[in-house]
């Protein structure tokens, strides 16, 4: 078989960091092409390359034979690779044919005046979509069609470069399972006609379901490239993850008080978000939710929060029902919750570091309305203090601050409030690995101190090592309870894809 | 180092240099009769353009206060002459610049309830009133004004007190009431909060809408004060007082370096603008300055003001 495109030793490194090793390998015609591996394996960086974004700093590659030096995207796009990005890059407002043709729309002219020629426009487009086998018609307005059919309509348009290569990049990471399954159709469809394409997913299932080949990536190194009907998924998530060492969290010093929980969840449901979601929190206890991106961990935290509604179920804070859900009445009831999205909604960016850090606890530092500045003073120099915030002055903006160190605020702004229960969404997100462990640390010991959190993250290796108990959710349900002692990273992983 | 106490109080050095130049060059200016004079003539502009700081740093704006501050004048006129025979004229002025209160108060709560329950920029609802608040003070005037008010009304908008003009006791109460709510309370943090990062806020617990729409109530409030001060000085109720005021005021608030975008300012800067303002009109009198001219300077100023704030924000940054 020839290969449509094949890396040889191909290399980038940042800084000392080496983000992909020596990559060799090459990628066969008409087949679709799964790549794997965690957060930070390596594989944006491949698709990076191969898509012009990045150079590579050293190896090469070559394509349909011929060597291939791609300096800017558009090189790439030229050698007729063509991406398809997660988020949509389609104008709503405009007609699908006017997406497609965006920027290269056929003209004619009439009476001598130079005009779009719109009936080619419809024409083309038209038997674009034959071809691909797509109902769609040329003239509606993108705003009016499904995400499924928007998703489609971005493959149509990336056909109508007729690439040699498609790559996919999580396509299906808005789609109900609905769409995945038109949106597979056609995958397969354009594979018939031998179109060769490589598809970035976090989902296992999909990927037996559409992937002729799946290739591993782990910390930049290529693993291995397996035929994917001859593997099988715990195959493919040992190459994933290996035999790593965990990283232990220190032996806990208090126990957990088992008897009454803290907070109580009873069957909290919101349409198409979650449903059914049912389970206890102890006090002291650092109680992790695994799942898949987009499994509808965030979406529980921030309802029970009160930040977004939920249709029907109960949320009971220490014994008494909590029956305004908003923000400001959850905080008054002792919850806290720092943002997945720190930098947009965790922190008033243009603020100081100190009122940043006294903006959640005004009930406290004002009881009638009036700041008490003696009252607010410690707080802020106790979390700069405690919580080793690296910052010159408290006056500073917020915004000069590293990442770690903002997320720092954001944590410490809530342990000034003197909380009961704190919800950690994605904190080591953007973080580097020494502030990481020092926010692992902080939770720790706010834990022997009697706080009880909820701590979600992507890296399941986080949720592991931080959590006394892990909950696993999946498409919006509560499916499983795990130790974290007796549970390896393959298993947490099998867990998520929903197949305990 | 005279460059970081530029950095640090820029508007209030050109004022300063301003203020040395105009005694110098202009006529008459450095008289204390004069300096009373500009004192009482940015009152009332001031007393607005205070609360107007609160609502642009907590992200909203409020364009009507022209139309308000007639409104209010012509409401307090109105209910002064319809009721005077049956309480006599200060029970009624006093009545009458209660209800220009209460009502104003709640045309700004209503401007923040519109924002919230259906996310209607106050920019537009308040650009409506403007138009909305003109005609009804036409409506209780019938197009002329009313001189319902007995003569030693007068006092409120151009008598003095200590040597004083009457209205600089207001303007300053006004200005302390402001400095300490931003600067002293959970509201006034609040209202930086939320004009600083909305959801931010709210998920800290704040309650934003209640912020937002007390900032437009209370601004309601001080803008039927103004309007009840001129009423006095010009006594009467007059639906064309005030015209033009809402550019002049946002001006002052601009010029003081907050920033349109909300969550950032001072009141402290807005004195200085207004102050600013009050001086180069009054300074460009003196001096034969056209009115044309003047106004052609006062809009200049206000976009070199925000360049320079601008520079000046991108240097601290550095």
């Amino acid at each position: 078989m020839t290969a449509v495109i094949e890396t040889d030793a191909l290399t980038k490194v940042y800084g000392n960091v080496v983000a992909l090793d020596a990559f060799s390998h090459r990628f066969e015609r008409s087949r679709i092409h799964a790549l794997m591996g965690k957060n930070g394996s390596g594989k944006s960086t491949l698709v990076k390359m191969l898509s012009g974004v990045v150079q590579p700093s050293r190896g090469s590659m070559s394509l349909g034979g011929r060597s291939a030096v791609f300096k800017t995207p558009r090189d790439a796009f030229d050698a007729n690779i063509v991406t398809v990005h997660q988020e949509l890059s389609l104008v709503p407002e405009l007609s699908v044919a006017e997406n497609i043709f965006l920027g290269r729309m056929p003209r004619t002219t009439t009476l001598g005046v130079p005009r779009i020629h719109w009936k080619a426009a419809q024409t083309a487009t038209r038997a674009l979509l034959d071809t691909m086998g797509l109902d769609i018609s040329p003239t509606t307005r993108v705003a009016d069609l499904s995400v499924g059919q928007q998703q489609v309509v971005e493959i149509a348009k990336a056909m109508s470069f007729d690439p040699a290569l498609l790559l996919l990049d999580e396509p299906t990471s808005a789609l109900a399972s609905k769409e995945v399954d038109m949106l597979f159709d056609l995958l397969r469809r354009l594979k018939d006609r031998g179109v060769t394409m490589m598809y970035i997913s976090h989902r296992m299932s999909e990927l037996a379901e559409i992937a002729d080949t799946v290739t591993v990536l782990r910390d930049g190194h290529h693993i291995g490239s397996v035929e994917m009907a001859q593997s099988s998924n715990e195959d493919i998530i040992d190459m994933m993850f290996g035999d790593i060492a965990r990283a232990k969290r220190p032996g806990r010093k208090t126990s957990i008080d088992a008897e009454t929980p803290i907070l109580s969840v009873r069957n909290l449901t919101r349409a198409h978000a979650f449903d059914d979601i049912s389970f206890d929190l102890k006090r002291g206890e650092v109680l992790g939710i695994a799942g898949m991106l987009g499994a509808g961990r965030t979406e529980v935290l921030r309802a029970i929060f009160g930040a977004d509604p939920y249709d029907s179920g109960e949320v009971i804070i220490d014994g008494e029902k909590a029956d305004t859900a908003n923000p400001r009445a959850m905080t008054a009831l002792g919850l806290g919750y720092t943002p997945e999205n720190r930098k947009e909604v965790g922190l008033v960016q243009a603020h100081s570091v100190h009122s940043n850090l006294s903006i959640a606890n005004l009930p406290q530092i004002a009881p009638k309305g009036l700041i008490n500045k003696r009252a607010e003073k410690p707080g802020v120099q106790r979390q700069i203090e405690q919580l080793h915030i690296k910052v010159d002055h408290a006056d500073d903006p917020v915004s000069s601050l590293s990442g770690g160190n903002q997320q720092k605020v954001v944590i410490g702004k809530w342990l000034n409030t003197d909380p009961k229960i704190l919800f950690f969404d994605e904190p080591s997100r953007g973080v580097d690995v020494h502030a990481k462990q020092q926010i692992f640390q902080i939770i720790w010991e706010q834990a022997e101190r009697g706080l009880s959190s909820i701590f979600v993250s992507t890296e399941l290796e986080e949720l592991l090592e931080v959590c006394d108990r892990i909950l696993v959710m999946k498409e919006g349900r509560l499916i499983g309870e795990l130790d974290p002692a007796e549970t390896t990273l393959t298993q947490l992983y099998s867990a998520c894809m929903g197949e305990l | 180092m005279l460059l970081r106490v530029f950095r640090r109080y820029p508007m209030e050095i050109i004022l300063v240099g301003m203020y040395i130049f105009l005694v110098f060059s202009a006529p008459g200016f450095a008289t204390v009769d004069n300096q009373l004079n500009v004192l009482r003539n940015v009152t009332m502009q001031g007393i607005i353009a205070f609360g107007m700081t609160m609502i642009i740093i907590s992200g909203e704006i409020d364009l009507s206060i022209g139309s308000g501050v007639a409104f209010s004048g012509c409401v307090t006129a109105w209910v002064t002459r319809e009721l005077s025979p049956m309480l006599g004229p200060y029970p009624a002025i006093a009545l009458g610049a209660v209800a220009a209160m209460t009502l104003l108060f709640f045309i700004g709560v209503m401007t923040g309830k519109l924002r919230q329950h259906f996310n209607m920029p106050s920019f537009i609802t308040t650009l409506g009133l403007l138009t909305v608040l003109s005609g009804a003070a036409n409506l209780i005037t019938g197009g002329f004004p009313i001189t319902s008010f007995p003569y030693e009304f007068n006092f409120l908008g151009s008598g003095f007190l200590f040597g004083i003009p009457f209205p600089v006791y207001i303007f300053v109460a006004v200005f302390g009431i402001v400095y300490f709510l931003m600067n002293f309370t959970s509201f006034g943090r609040a209202i930086y909060a939320v004009g600083g990062n909305l959801e931010a806020a709210r998920l800290s617990g704040i309650d934003v809408w209640r912020t937002k729409t007390l900032a437009l109530g209370i601004t309601g409030i001080f803008t039927a004060i103004a309007g009840v001060l001129i009423a006095s000085q010009i006594l009467s109720g007059s639906a064309s007082a005030a015209r033009g005021w809402e550019l002049d005021v946002i001006s002052a608030v601009i010029i003081g370096g907050t920033s349109l975008f909300g969550g950032k300012g001072a009141v402290r800067g807005t004195l200085i603008g207004v102050l600013f303002l009050g001086v180069i009109v009054n300074g460009m009198t003196l001096l034969n300055v056209s009115e044309y001219w003047q106004l052609v300077v006062r809009g200049m100023l206000i976009i070199a003001a925000v360049l320079m704030n601008h520079a000046l924000d991108r240097q601290t940054q550095k």
